[in-house]
């Protein structure tokens, strides 16, 4: 059962300066599903157009990034909801925090500087459920606290006064207080030490498991993705390149940018140094023609040059757009087609 | 903890009250000019005939009242000594009003006006600049937004003689000059009081017009920035609704900046307004401070620099001892 799902989603940040219109297309032709209950992860490196998916599909569209094509449907329990064609602040805000919990990328510093964190979560409650009653309202908040493992008496201390993991876990914690249905996470883990991120996984994997709702969370450490997630997507310039399972994934990763990626993560033991992945990441004002990542692909053929590969299913829940794969495909399909 | 907090800002408070008030004894003698032969040069200059006894002793006398007997160190302690007792010299040209008297005449007009025009403009600034940010598109916001652009570069002293030439001259709605009518009773009475706002109109009026600018663009910069950080897109990204985000997390940090200017500028009030008080004939502390330098009265150039400084740093304790309370990232320790 899909909760939601997207359809050839472009997103371009579109500036004008002198009547010289610049169009970054970070979000360019994006297809995919989310099933009830699974943890999404969404792995690229630095300006793939991770961050802008996530904002697009959770509504957080405001200039300059502008939806041009695309579909973003939720299939909610009780009621389905064609994203893109909210109108209105007022739609939109009883989604947000609600139906969809969004926590931005730099999670250290969502929380206002000036507002103890108790206020915090005053504003959240009070925007959708109203605050009729002070204890209820504690009550609320100490239970979810303490369900995390935190202590009540960080609610009375402002942002600043607070380690960067704690101030993580309480951005967790303020995201999921209304038990939404979807979360999307950008990069939640990044700037933490390495014990800490372990702390915040675990925190992470608890809730999911109390409120039984959809996780999509960002991260270009593949570390995470691998511990926390059920399926993985690769994006490449804008575009998801690969998407699978996560064990599939990680042991027959089948895109050649996959395969860049993976051998550039460290292997316990191995002393040798890692590469990572060689080559400059592309513009996305001007990507390169067909294939986006011809220019660094050890395998391009001259046809990359030319034709963008599609996205497909070469196995089962494993998609992968490049043109070696579709040749793979095109092999079984004959074998199985007596035509 | 508090004293590890206020300590320190006491310390840097009276350092450079120290220093600013030492520089102001140094710098006048280090001019080449000597206050006591203009003086006697003035009185000759003036045909009267002094026989060299009595320009001597009236050397004598006049480096006495001055303060300028003795060697450097022990002039230096004498002035410490007179400021102690509030006692700031005579005057050289109203000789021998003390210049406390002058400036304790002059200081009430210059502090009613910049008082006033500084908390107008900050008020009306900072309520424009906040409507702009929190609805960028309307009409309204743009008109502001324009007319403050267009104002903000008009030279001072342009924008006074206008509205001086506009309203007093042509349609003569207010008066030409002074701080009162001439001949009206001082006191504290309805007739009284309204002249002087008559008065005090166009001058306020002139430096509103064009302070407002600068602090409605402070205020837009500080928080179209501030619209741009994380825990505002994740206040909208939680739903919060409009008013909140733009009075709790918006303003309520783009207020401190907002804050410290005015603050900063509060200290500049003891200064005087130069420019103003003079298109206006202001009986104010920058007309005082214009014919002291035209006169070469050091004392009374003194006495006002003295004011200046003890305003200024007295202004930057203040804020810097409240901030704290605007900010909570600065503690007290
Ligand atoms: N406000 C903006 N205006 C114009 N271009 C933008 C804007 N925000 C992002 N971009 C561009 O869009 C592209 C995608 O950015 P995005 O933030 O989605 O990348 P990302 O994959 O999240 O990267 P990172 O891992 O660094 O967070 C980048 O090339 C970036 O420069
Ligand atoms: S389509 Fe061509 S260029 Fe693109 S990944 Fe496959 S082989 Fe490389
Ligand atoms: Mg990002």
């Amino acid at each position: 059962m899909s909760i939601l799902r997207v359809e050839n989603l472009k997103a371009h940040y579109v500036t004008r300066k002198h009547r010289k219109v610049t169009r970054v297309l970070a979000v360019d032709g994006v297809s995919f599903q989310i099933n009830k209950n699974e943890i999404y992860g969404i792995a690229g490196e630095s300006g793939c157009g991770k961050s802008t998916l996530l904002k697009a599909v959770s509504g957080l569209i405001k200039p300059p990034l502008e939806v041009v094509e695309g579909q973003v449907q939720y299939q909610f329990d009780d009621r389905d909801l064609d994203l893109l064609t909210l109108r209105g602040e007022q739609e939109r805000r009883e989604i947000r925090g609600v139906r969809i919990s969004h926590i931005p990328q730099g999670s250290m510093s969502v929380l206002n500087p000036v507002r103890r964190i108790r206020k915090s979560f005053e504003d959240i409650i009070g925007a959708h459920l109203g605050i009729k009653d002070k204890r209820e309202f504690e009550d609320m908040v100490r239970k979810h606290i303490e369900a995390l493992g935190l202590d009540w008496n960080v609610m009375h201390s402002f942002p600043h006064q607070l380690s960067g993991g704690m101030r993580q876990r309480i951005t967790i914690a303020l995201a999921t207080i209304l038990r939404p249905d979807v979360i999307f996470a950008d990069e939640p883990t990044t700037a933490l030490d390495v014990v800490v991120q372990r702390g915040v996984v675990q925190l992470i994997k608890t809730i999911k498991k109390e409120q039984q709702n959809t996780l999509v969370i960002v991260t270009h450490d593949l570390a995470i993705h691998a511990n926390l997630c059920d399926r993985l997507a690769i994006m490449y310039a804008g575009k998801i390149v690969e998407e699978a399972d996560a064990e599939a994934l990680f042991a027959d990763p089948k895109h050649p940018y996959t395969e860049m990626l993976l051998d550039s993560l460290p292997i316990v033991g191995d002393r040798t140094t890692r590469e990572s992945a060689p080559g400059a990441p592309p513009s996305l004002v001007h990507p390169p023609s067909g294939c986006r990542f011809h220019p660094r692909c050890p395998q391009a053929m001259e046809r990359c040059k030319l034709e963008a590969p599609n996205l497909i299913e070469v196995e089962i829940g494993h998609r992968v757009a490049c043109f070696l794969q579709e040749g793979i495909v095109d092999e079984n399909v004959q074998e199985f087609d007596a035509r | 903890m508090f004293k590890k907090f206020f300590i320190p800002r006491m310390i840097q408070y009276f350092t450079v009250l120290f220093i600013g008030i030492t520089l102001v004894f140094v710098i006048p003698r280090l001019l080449p000019s000597d206050p006591v032969s203009t003086q006697l040069h003035r009185m000759t200059s003036q045909g009267q005939y002094l026989d060299p006894a009595a320009v001597e002793e009236m050397r004598e006398t006049l480096q006495e009242l001055y303060g300028l007997k003795g060697g450097m160190l022990q002039q230096y302690f004498s002035y410490w000594k007179r400021l102690f007792t509030g006692d700031l010299g005579p005057s050289f040209t109203q000789f021998p009003t003390p210049v406390i008297a002058l400036i304790r005449m002059s200081l009430p007009w210059t502090l009613g006006l910049l008082l006033a025009s500084l908390s107008l403009s900050w008020m009306i600034g900072t309520v424009l600049g906040g409507i702009k940010v929190s609805f960028p598109n309307s009409p309204f916001s743009k008109a502001t937004e324009l007319l403050a652009m267009g104002i903000r570069p008009i030279p001072y002293y342009i924008m006074a003689l206008v509205l001086l030439i506009l309203f007093a001259f042509l349609f003569p709605v207010f008066p030409m000059a002074g701080g009162y009518s001439v001949g009206s009773k001082v006191g504290f009475n309805a007739r009284f009081i309204k002249d002087l706002l008559r008065h005090s109109f166009l001058p306020i009026l002139s430096m509103v017009v064009l302070e407002i600018g600068g602090w409605f663009l402070q205020m837009r910069n500080v928080a179209s920035n501030l619209v741009e950080e994380d825990y505002v897109v994740y206040a909208e990204a939680s739903g919060l609704p409009k008013s909140k985000i733009v009075f709790s997390y918006i303003m309520r940090n783009a207020i401190v900046p907002q804050i410290t200017g005015f603050g900063l500028n509060l200290g500049f009030v003891f200064g005087g307004a130069l420019i103003t008080e003079m298109v206006f004939s202001y009986p104010g502390m920058g007309t005082l401070l214009y014919s002291a330098i035209i006169a070469g009265d050091y004392n009374l150039i003194m006495g006002i620099n003295i004011f200046s400084i003890v305003g200024v740093s007295t202004a930057m304790l203040i804020i810097d001892l409240l901030y704290p309370l605007l900010d909570p990232r600065v503690r007290y320790q």
